[in-house]
């Protein structure tokens, strides 16, 4: 469930900049406090990416944030971050104990995946038109956001095997 | 005319012995005396033996008295179950039930020839006057009226207060059955006349209470607002007082499901800023332990009471026994240091309770009462208690510049920190049984640690040195000591007065303060002794070990322990002293040169 | 009550990092929590959050409330003290499914009929995380643990139908696969006056099963709303609740719609009624005079 009392059938061009916000501060806040998982328990690559994501989609996030107040000032939002859940951000239990840079990078780009479905199976029902050139744009970026995790795969180089799963993996006990 | 008496009745448990010690200590204290009842079951719920001992006297006293001046046998068999607990001397006037049909010189007593015995028909004059058996307890105190004096108007008025609920019909067969005894101790005096003298305060004011309602009272004078626990002979009581009073005062009293529940409600009540409470004996202890240790490491008042009885295990549960010592020292692990505090009478549960919450609240740390089911258990009559000379301490709270990024557990000069609790601005925080930084987040180094540790044991050491917390009595100076704590102390006390007044040179420490051992106190005590007694109701010598792992104790200091529900009694401590006191001069005399 | 300004979730997180697995569940808890805190609105030092020992019961020191890390099983005894002691806090209870349903599980059935006003929330990963994955008292009959090397001989408590049956007045379960129901289903636990019971499915990603991660749980997810329950109705809650262990069922499974009163307004109310029979506490000793 990952939307929640949302109709898009109605969804103004102002609830629909904010629903895109929510989306991205959530994802912003997951790779977050992956990030800082990844720093606590010692896996600075991963952590090191995840900030990374971080950025991303804090850039996304402003930039949507600079058209909604161009277009609608400081008027109160309507829909709540209760609404939507793990649209864009991964799992919680997607984050491992010591995962590698490539787990991350898959990990998240599996999320992007993800948003770019929850975009696409919007569309039909959206009547708006504005709306909907905001959701097929959103749709389209997903994509962009894809290549960015594609291309920081690549530059990884090949992978050597040596993922998460191969160390042991025990919280001390207590 | 005698000033001090001690009275020893036993009969079955329909025979309402011990309400007619009730009545007894009642009227004396009416009367202007001073007064300790014990009460002593058998192990049956109901109907087994029971047994009381009602000591009076013109003067303040703090035991039950050694042996008997007068016994009350409503029958032999249950009499002689009490054994000790009953001594019968050359000096004991014995009254028993004729209707036993053993001869006055036949009675099953070994070894001791009585002062005086006397077959009265008590049965047959109940039965007699008030038609009913039930009435022989009524006789008896008819009896003690007319041979001793105490209670001759008082105590009828006492029954007749206490059945007036129950028609005039009732009051007025207790009224013949009092009556009739009262009779016939006229027209049969006693060889030697044993009537007690007429008290001076006569008229005056006397409280009654025993040690559980004293320790309950003084915990809400104290401003105990929470009390949780589970219910445990010989420490109910307490909690039913709450029960009875706390909510007048804006507290609650929660009876948990066991006892970890009690103690960590009280343990959350404390954490929420107010002064809590848990009591127990023995097994409850045990379960307590671990949230012990947890309000030790959270730093969190509270006050835990432990009425301690015959251990290990369920073992005598109505008996006393001073062997929960070690446990209340050293129980719940980790390195930790618990104070623990003793009560040695009625009386002096009022100011010690007290000062186990000052203690609490002041070191911030749980602190255990270590009563004792005699204590808990048995009667006094008091003086009223001027309760203004009494300071409350509270625990110490942060204010103003202390809430700007407060530290729960921060360093200071005296390793208290101030305490802050739920609802208040500012202060919030981790409080955790985990080891934790000043903050109170967690840790798992080992020099924290190691710092924390040692503000947790350090804030205590100005403890060690409140000698209030210790009594001497006896010349300071005196080369032959007794230490005693606890119900035990009260007989020591005794011990020492008959000891003096047989010319021994002999002093007494009564500790109050058990743990941490003051060192300082003892050592100070210990100059001048060389010979000594530990004096305890432990099989295993619990006090002498504790103070030995303390104190390098002078080699003339010896123990005198022995298990629960085996009483001392003040003579043979004197006779012991007076061991004492020949080997020390066998050795003196050993020495070329006598030693002052 | 005094909700003057408004919260946000993040105004309830501590600085304190969580010493949890990357991406062990209790994560997503802390987070329903955060925000179920802010819908309430009560600031973070008129809470207090007790729990016991475990991974789990780490997570009062990850919020900003008052919190106690107690010791393990009795987060319960120690926040109905908290309650009962200044019943105008917010007091939540929270641990682990051997923490709350084994060591600690006599605790329950007394809260329930006591009817105190705490909310508590268990993390049920089946299974000990913290002492490393032994069985716990929810882990499946043939369970392969570290303690049950040829499986598990047991069959497991059934923690809905458990509280239901004790007479719980609010009764429901979350998961972090919706994170918003979760956070709603706190809220409504927390507004509902009387003890209140949330289990979450709340996987361990160490020792945890294939099955019970979030993959799995959203394949056996099943809203309640979407079932059309009537959280009234008690008998049909522990028709639902029998599915525990197969079938994940997330939301209210009952709330009653006549709550009874709470302990602690009953002690409360008894306080309000004795205080005029009160002594002056310097005389109380009065009390053992007998005319
Ligand atoms: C009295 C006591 N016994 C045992 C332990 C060890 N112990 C710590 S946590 C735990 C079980 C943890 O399992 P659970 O409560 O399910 O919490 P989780 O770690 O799974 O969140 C145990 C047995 C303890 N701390 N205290
Ligand atoms: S062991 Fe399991 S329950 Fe504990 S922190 Fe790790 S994932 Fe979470
Ligand atoms: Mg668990």
């Amino acid at each position: 469930m990952a939307i929640q009392g949302i109709d898009f059938a109605n969804l103004s061009l102002m609830d629909a900049l904010d629903l895109a916000i929510l989306i991205e501060d959530e994802a912003q806040e997951r790779y977050q406090d992956f990030a800082a998982q990844m720093e606590q328990h010692h896996t600075p690559e991963a952590a090191k990416f995840f900030t990374y994501m971080v950025e991303n989609e804090a850039k996304h996030g402003r930039e949507l944030l600079a058209r909604r107040t161009q277009l609608f000032g400081d008027t109160p939002r309507q829909v709540k971050a209760a609404m939507i859940f793990d649209v864009e951000a991964p799992d919680f239990d997607e984050a491992r104990a010591f995962m590698s840079a490539r787990e991350a990078m898959a990990a998240a780009l599996a999320s992007e995946v993800k948003a770019h479905a929850f975009f696409e199976s919007a569309l039909p029902s959206i009547k708006d038109p504005d709306v909907r050139a905001l959701f097929e744009e959103l749709r389209i970026e997903e994509i962009e956001h894809q290549e960015l995790v594609q291309l920081e795969l690549a530059k990884l180089g090949k992978d050597n095997g040596v993922d998460g799963s191969a160390y042991e993996d025990e919280p001390a006990a207590q | 005319m005698r000033k001090d008496l001690v009275f020893g009745m036993a009969g079955s448990g329909g025979d309402g012995i011990v309400s007619a010690g009730d009545s007894l200590l009642q009227a004396a204290a009416a009367e202007g005396y001073h007064g300790v009842m014990t009460k002593s079951f058998g192990s049956q719920i109901r109907g087994g033996e029971s047994s009381c001992r009602v000591r009076i006297a013109t003067e303040p006293i703090l035991n039950p008295g050694g042996n008997l001046d007068v016994a009350v046998a409503l029958n032999w068999e249950d009499f002689l179950k009490f054994g000790a607990e009953l001594p019968v001397s050359g000096n004991t006037v014995v009254i028993y039930e004729a209707a036993t049909g053993i001869k006055e010189t036949e009675i099953p007593l070994v070894g001791v020839t009585p002062l005086q015995v006397i077959a009265v028909p008590i049965a047959a004059m109940a039965k007699e006057t008030a038609g009913t058996e039930r009435a022989k307890n009524t006789v008896v105190l008819g009896l003690i009226a007319g041979w001793f004096g105490i209670g001759a108007v008082a105590v009828m008025k006492g029954i007749r207060k206490k059945l007036a609920k129950k028609g005039e019909e009732l009051v007025n067969a207790n009224q013949r059955a009092f009556d009739a005894g009262r009779a016939f101790a006229m027209e049969h005096p006693l060889k030697t006349s044993m009537a007690v003298m007429p008290s001076e305060t006569k008229g005056q004011v006397k409280l009654i209470t025993d040690g559980n309602d004293m320790c309950a009272a003084a915990a809400i004078f104290a401003g105990c607002q929470f009390f949780g626990g589970y219910p445990i002979t010989p420490s109910t009581e307490i909690m039913q007082f709450f029960t009875d009073h706390v909510w007048k005062y804006g507290g609650a009293v929660l009876q948990a499901e066991d006892e970890i529940a009690g103690i960590g409600a009280a343990v959350g009540a404390s954490f929420a800023g107010k002064k809590s409470m848990t009591a127990t004996s023995g097994p409850g202890l045990s379960l307590k332990s671990e949230m012990m240790g947890l309000a030790s490491i959270a730093e969190l008042p509270l006050v835990i009471v432990d009425v301690q009885r015959g251990g290990p295990s369920t073992g005598l549960p109505t008996k006393t026994e001073q062997s929960d010592l070690f446990a209340a020292c050293f129980s719940a692990h980790g390195d930790v240091i618990r104070p623990v505090l003793a009560p040695t009478s009625v009386a002096d549960t009022f100011r010690i309770t007290i000062e186990a919450f000052n203690i609490a609240e002041y070191y911030q740390t749980p602190v255990i009462i270590l009563s004792d089911q005699e204590i808990a258990s048995r009667k006094e009559t008091l003086d009223p208690i001027d309760t203004s000379q009494f300071k409350i301490i509270n625990r110490q709270e942060p204010h103003g510049a202390d809430l700007v990024d407060y530290k729960r557990f921060k360093q200071t000069d005296n390793h208290i920190s101030p305490i802050s609790h739920p609802g208040m601005l500012g202060g919030t925080y981790l409080a955790s049984g985990i080891e934790h930084v000043e903050s109170g987040a967690p840790t798992n180094s080992g020099s924290v640690h190691q710092r924390m540790n040692d503000k947790r044991t350090k804030k205590f050491d100005p403890l060690k040195d409140r000698k209030d917390l210790f009594e001497v009595l006896g010349n300071p100076d005196a080369p032959i000591a007794m230490i005693a704590w606890g119900s035990i102390a009260g007989v020591c006390r005794e011990a020492l007065a008959m000891a003096q007044a047989e010319g021994l040179n002999v002093k007494l420490l009564v500790p109050y303060l058990l743990y941490p051992v003051a060192e300082g106190v003892y050592n100070e005590f210990f100059t001048s002794v060389q010979k000594g007694l530990i004096i305890e109701q432990t099989h295993l010598a619990q006090t002498f070990k504790l103070l030995r792992m303390h104190i390098d104790l002078p080699k003339g200091v010896k123990s005198l322990a022995r298990s629960g529900a085996n009483p001392f009694l003040p003579g043979e401590i004197v006779a012991a002293l007076h061991h004492l006191l020949s080997e020390l001069q066998r050795s003196h005399e050993g020495q070329l040169q006598p030693q002052e | 009550m005094s909700a003057t300004c408004e919260f946000q979730a993040k105004d309830y997180k501590s600085d304190l990092k969580p010493i949890w697995c990357p991406g062990c569940g209790d994560f997503s808890v802390v987070q329903g929590i955060y925000r179920a805190l802010a819908a309430i609105g009560r600031p973070p030092h008129e809470i207090a959050f007790v729990s016991g020992i475990g991974c789990s019961s780490r997570i009062p020191g990850y919020t900003t409330a008052y919190g106690f890390n107690s010791v393990h099983g009795r987060s319960l005894p120690i926040a109905q003290g908290i309650k009962l002691a200044n019943p105008d806090l917010l007091v939540l209870a929270a641990g682990g499914d051997g923490d709350g349903f084994s060591i600690g599980g006599g605790h329950i059935a007394h809260l329930i009929r006591r009817n105190v006003d705490i909310t508590y929330i268990v993390m049920d990963n089946q299974i000990y995380g913290l002492t490393k994955g032994q069985l716990s008292p929810t882990s499946q009959k043939g369970r392969v643990t570290c303690t049950s090397r040829f499986g598990s001989l047991e069959e497991p408590v059934n923690p809905l139908l458990y509280v239901l049956a004790y007479g719980a007045g609010f009764v429901a379960q979350a998961s972090p696969t919706d994170l918003a129901g979760m956070a709603a289903v706190i809220e409504e636990a927390i507004r509902y006056p009387g003890f209140a019971f949330v289990n979450i499915q709340s996987p361990c990603v160490t020792y945890g099963e294939e099955a019970q991660q979030i993959r799995g749980l959203k394949a056996i997810s099943e809203s309640l709303v979407s079932l059309g329950h009537n959280p009234a109705d008690r008998l049909a809650a522990m028709d639902l609740a029998q599915h525990y262990g197969e079938k994940m069922h997330l939301g209210v499974f009952y709330r009653n719609p006549e709550p009874a009163p709470t302990y602690d307004a009953l002690v409360r109310e008894r306080q309000a009624l004795l205080s005029k029979d009160a002594l002056p506490k310097e005389n109380i000793l009065d009390l053992f005079i007998k005319k």
